[in-house]
């Protein structure tokens, strides 16, 4: 019985080892994997369309306490246009991050100060979601 | 130019590090778990840059600065501590319908 139950789980063990092998995948990245993990557009993210992009940054900004949504255009700057100043516009920044889902550098947030370019630069940014 | 060197010399913090300090603690804020003490960051350092927009003499723009500068370091600690300490049910002004 002991000796059926050995050659069994050897059998078994055999079996699920042979099974197991191709399954795992190898930690050593071909060259199509690199190209199909780092290029593709389902995994490096898609780029959002300019219009939807556009109707989202004036409904945000349009949320702003401050700003008179009568006065938000697609070209309206944020200073001039909106009467905003430039902690308003850090805090309109921040909450583009919160509605895109992704995090703007500060060099480059330090430069967005009208709608025009918040759009520009959230469109040709694929992490944005 | 010259009185922007000249107090950039003297140690007084320059228009893009108050910003800078601004975002910072914005960021930091957010990261809380807890809506009320959220909202509550959120709020201060709004009003506190508000607060002190108008300062024009350098010893008290340095030192509302550090001061920022504490506080975001109390805020990034404090953010750590309370997400040991999560409340296990969200807050209803966390929940979006």
């Amino acid at each position: 019985m002991a000796a059926v139950g050995s050659a069994l789980l050897k059998h078994l063990r055999l079996r699920v080892q042979v099974q197991a092998v191709p399954r795992n995948p190898s930690y050593v990245l071909s060259f199509s994997e690199i190209r199909r993990r780092f290029f593709s557009e389902d995994v490096r993210g898609s780029f959002l369309d300019k219009s939807e992009v556009t109707d989202r940054v004036i409904s945000v900004v349009k949320n702003f306490q401050k700003v008179d949504p009568s006065k938000v255009t697609p070209n309206a700057n944020f200073q001039s246009d909106l009467g905003l100043d430039s902690l308003d516009t850090v805090e309109i920044v921040m909450a583009l991050e919160e509605e895109f889902g992704f995090e703007i550098p500060d060099n480059e947030a330090d430069k967005i100060n009208s709608i025009n370019l918040a759009v520009e630069f959230i469109a040709s940014h694929p992490q944005a979601k | 130019m010259a009185a922007a060197a000249a107090a950039a010399a003297r140690g007084v913090p320059t228009r893009s590090e108050v910003l800078s300090l601004f975002r910072s603690l914005l960021r930091t804020a957010r990261q809380f778990s807890d809506y009320n003490i959220r909202e509550y960051t959120k709020r201060r350092t709004i009003d506190g840059f508000r607060l002190n927009r108008t300062l024009s003499d350098p010893d008290s723009i340095t030192s509302a600065f550090s001061d920022g500068k504490a506080q975001l370091e109390v805020a990034k600690r404090q953010s750590i501590i309370y997400s040991l300490y999560a409340p296990k049910v969200k807050s209803i002004m966390d929940l979006k319908s």
